[in-house]
């Protein structure tokens, strides 16, 4: 084994050497027989020092007292009852090469790659399905050890095609990689390799069966994690085979994590197939804003373009999944792009015109109108820099008729416990009863609904559902439509509440949608009540949730963008679209002039009377709170499209040339003007728990119509001006969509 | 070669700082004391005045008043007498002084209308680049 240095070794190395030094000395160096006669002959004790578990891993002991100890290549450690041989190895530092294992799934234990050697055990054991014991003696180094993973290799690439050269997943395949370090450095083999027709699993994930390896880690994936039952395994023996049983696609959004989990090239990205090698590409730890959960994301460019967008570990929010959405929108951010400053003439064309001539025609008109007449909206992919820009600027011209879209006409910015996750979605997995009401987690946020299933999954949570009939992938109750349910249960006569009232730790989702009510504050106020009867909050637990639907909505309300009257978009004569395409553009007077600043042409533009192209998410820093009050901020990974601007400059500038200047000229000097305004904003990658609870929230009179809940988003892939532009988002929503 | 300019050839290297100090004077000196020449040269009388001619060569020299370091002063020397050279000996055409030490690094199209007079810095930035 020529090149059977194993990985984990490495880390060995330095160790060796500094042991080395400490002996040899220049006269030993002279004269080695001397040295070897001087030298005692070495300790038997192990020739290891303490070592870090892989990845960093943390070990928890829920019961102290059930602690064992193990011996792994020699080295003591110290383990909860319970663990397999596979993370006793981990814990102490050893990484077993592994196929079929993934610490999320399920323990498969078939693709044999993971044999170790354990004293007094006849044959190799495959660590991952093994229960360590008390004082097993684990050798993860031993020549039968190596033996064994260069046979499990010799196997697995008999009927693994040699086509590394036109594969997508070369460079960062596991099977390159760990032939590399444990395959034999010749084949014995001659015949024929077996082949496997390719499954079509949709516009997502392209298939080559021909390279699978049967480590089922995509049908446990779609099993246990999406809770689609597509995936599954066919055939026994050589013809064992995965595929969609029937002739059917895969439907489930989160699918495009099976690239991820695919330890070989076998399920790869359709839309990045032949597009570019893993080693051209620069990553930048940025943030999803499809969606308000602020998925941890890394942008993977080439140049100016964005080649693919893949999931980075966050365990308090996205885990290491990401929605198809979130992985996908990313052609959309090459198509239907602003690039230039536009006037719109007199025969209705846009005209594209310098910088300076389209803000002083902005300029020139905003000061003719009314204070009162100016209205601005920020859009749902606002970063909370923009937003203060932009507030700041209205409010020096005379208005304060500034929203975000998607808080609804009259947005409660008062109390912040109610417009985010109180609760958090990793706590979500305490729970063990959800209400979720007027909400459909599934399209609204597709990481959340995956928290839920995992909760509903290991816990047997219950789960109520008031709303429209809605797709759920794990088992939940239908209560009913509208908000007479939820007065049954807040009055008793539902059997629901009585589960929540005997349940540990209740949860209540109430979904965004209802922001857009008339009688949202009526409906507010019967879940608080059911929350409060329910005890629901308590000291040490806060089940209130409400789950948002835009990466711009929580900052907004921590900003205090809120209108000073509801009805001052239809009394407009000057209306300022900052990214905002779905407000209610209708509603805007047919004299008002509406400048429209944003990265897409998309609804906005329609009505837009001057254009100022403005830079996507990919292209800027900009602060982002998710639905849990959580802060994170994206980070530029390609330059921008033609004239951009990011879009606080274009509104500094602006108010310059109308003559308000605003007082920052950097990003440092607007993150402060946050920090007065909101405090939590400016610390980053921090849940900010809400201070204050509903108890002190006035009553409210309100009056509630029996009007049923409606489904907030219709169209999972297509939510905002990015994924709209997107080919790919197109193919999905005709394609996967239930119709 | 008419043109060429008397004591004008490579030095041994500067000893010191003040050495290096007093051949930098030397080099304007020279480079003024050429100027006139050079409007005749390229017939520069009717575009600019030898003193504008003369605040660009020593703003040029100005642009690396930081450098202390006698080697890099002596090599930026060269630099400025081959330059020297080049224009005394009609190397170069009419539009290259121009473009260079008429112009500047401006450029042609200067927006010197009275409007913009008063524009912050972040606005100038903000009209040429979306990067500052």
């Amino acid at each position: 084994m020529g090149l059977g240095l194993l990985p984990s070794r490495f880390s060995r190395i330095p160790a060796n050497r500094l042991f080395l030094r400490s002996i040899v000395s220049n006269s030993h160096r002279q004269s080695p027989e001397a040295a070897a006669a001087a030298v005692p002959p070495p300790e038997p004790t192990p020739d290891l020092p303490p070592r870090t578990p892989v990845a960093g891993a943390r070990v928890h002991f829920p019961n102290p007292d059930d602690a064992i100890e193990v011996f792994v290549d020699g080295y003591p450690v110290k383990i909860p009852k319970g663990f397999t041989v596979f993370q006793a190895c981990e814990v102490a530092g050893v990484d077993i090469p592994r196929f079929c294992y993934h610490s999320r799934l399920s323990i498969a234990g078939n693709c044999r790659m993971c044999l170790v050697e354990v004293e007094k055990s006849p044959k190799p054991v495959a660590s991952c399905a093994m229960p360590a014991l008390p004082g097993m003696k684990i050798k993860t180094d031993t020549p039968l050890a190596k033996k064994a993973r260069e046979g499990v290799m010799e196997f697995l690439l008999m009927n693994h095609p040699l086509d590394c050269p036109i594969c997508d997943q070369g460079g960062e395949c596991d099977l390159q990689d760990q032939s590399m370090a444990f395959g034999s450095d010749r084949g014995r083999f001659t015949e024929v390799k077996r082949s496997v027709v390719d499954k079509n699993l949709g516009p997502l994930v392209k298939t080559v069966m021909t390279r699978c390896i049967q480590c089922t880690r995509c049908v446990r994936f779609a099993t246990e994690i999406a809770g689609v039952q597509d995936l599954g395994m066919l055939g026994r023996g050589s013809g064992e085979e995965i595929g969609t049983y029937v002739e059917k696609l895969m439907t489930s959004e989160l699918s495009g994590n099976v690239i991820d989990i695919c330890p070989v090239g076998a399920l790869t990205s359709k839309p990045f197939a032949f597009k570019a090698r893993n080693w051209e590409l620069k990553g930048t730890e940025s943030i999803d804003v499809t969606d308000a959960v602020g998925s941890n994301i890394r942008i993977d460019s080439r140049g100016p373009e964005v080649m693919r967008i893949i999931p980075r570990l966050n365990e308090d929010i996205n885990e290491e999944w990401i929605s198809d959405k979130t992985r996908f929108c990313y052609d959309g951010l090459k198509r239907q792009r602003l690039n230039d400053p536009m006037i719109r003439g007199s025969d209705g064309r846009f005209k594209a015109v310098s910088w300076h001539d389209a803000l002083t025609v902005v300029a020139e008109i905003v000061h003719e109108v009314k204070p009162e007449e100016i209205v601005g909206i920020a859009g749902r992919l606002s970063d909370a820099e923009s937003m203060i820009a932009l507030k700041d600027f209205l409010n020096r011209m005379g208005s304060n008729n500034v929203w975000c879209e998607g808080n609804g006409p009259n947005p409660n910015a008062d109390l912040r416990s109610g417009y985010i996750m109180n609760t958090g979605i990793s706590s979500l997995e305490k729970a063990d009863v959800f209400l979720l009401v007027g909400t459909q987690p599934r399209v609204e946020a597709a990481m959340v609904n995956a928290r839920i299933r995992k909760t509903v999954r290991a816990s047997n949570a219950k789960v109520g559902y008031v709303g429209p009939p809605a797709d759920f992938n794990y088992d939940y109750e239908h209560l009913g439509t509208g908000p007479q349910t939820l007065l049954e249960i807040v009055e008793g006569r539902h059997p629901f509440f009585s589960t929540i009232s005997n349940a540990k730790n209740p949860v209540i989702i109430v979904g965004a949608g209802l922001f857009e009510r008339e009688d949202k504050d009526a409906v507010f106020s019967v879940v608080e009540a059911i929350a409060k009867k329910g005890n629901v909050v308590r000291p040490d637990w806060n089940g209130f949730n409400v789950l948002l639907h835009n990466a711009a909505q929580a900052a907004a309300l921590d900003l205090g963008l809120v209108p000073e009257s509801n009805q001052s978009i239809v009394t407009a004569k000057f209306v300022y679209l900052m990214g905002a395409d779905d407000a209610d553009l209708d509603k805007i007077p047919k004299d008002a002039f509406v400048v429209y600043q944003g990265h897409h042409g998309d609804r906005g533009v329609y009505r837009a009377n001057v254009i100022l192209p403005a830079s996507a998410f990919s292209e800027k820093e900009g602060t982002y709170e998710n639905t849990e009050g959580c802060t994170q901020q994206t980070l530029p990974a390609v330059p921008t499209v033609g004239d951009a601007r990011d879009d606080w400059k274009i509104i500094r500038a602006l108010s310059e040339v109308a003559g308000v200047r605003l007082p920052y000229d950097n990003f440092g000097a607007i993150r402060s003007r946050i920090r007065t305004v909101a405090p939590n904003l400016s610390s980053l990658d921090e849940r900010e728990p809400a201070t204050f609870g509903f108890s002190v929230k006035p009553e409210s009179n309100q009056k509630m119509s029996s009007t049923p809940f409606k489904a907030a988003v219709e169209n999972f892939y297509m939510t905002d001006s990015i994924t709209r532009a997107s080919k790919i988002m197109a193919q999905c929503s005709a394609q996967l969509l239930k119709k | 070669m008419a043109f060429r300019l008397t004591g004008l050839k490579v030095s041994p290297n500067s000893a010191t700082l003040e050495e290096a100090r007093a051949r930098v004077f030397d080099f304007f000196k020279a480079a003024c004391r050429s100027i006139p020449s050079i409007m005749e040269i390229y017939n520069l009388h009717d575009v600019v005045t030898e003193s504008q001619l003369r605040s660009s060569v020593a703003s040029e020299i100005r642009k690396h008043a930081q450098v202390s370091n006698p080697k890099v002063i002596d090599l930026l020397l060269f630099k400025g007498m081959e330059e020297l050279g080049n224009i005394t000996e009609h190397a170069k055409q009419r539009h290259h002084i121009i473009g260079q030490y008429v112009v500047g690094g401006q450029g042609l199209v200067q927006d010197l209308s009275a409007k913009d007079q008063g524009n912050s810095d972040f606005l100038k930035k903000f009209y040429n680049s979306n990067y500052f």
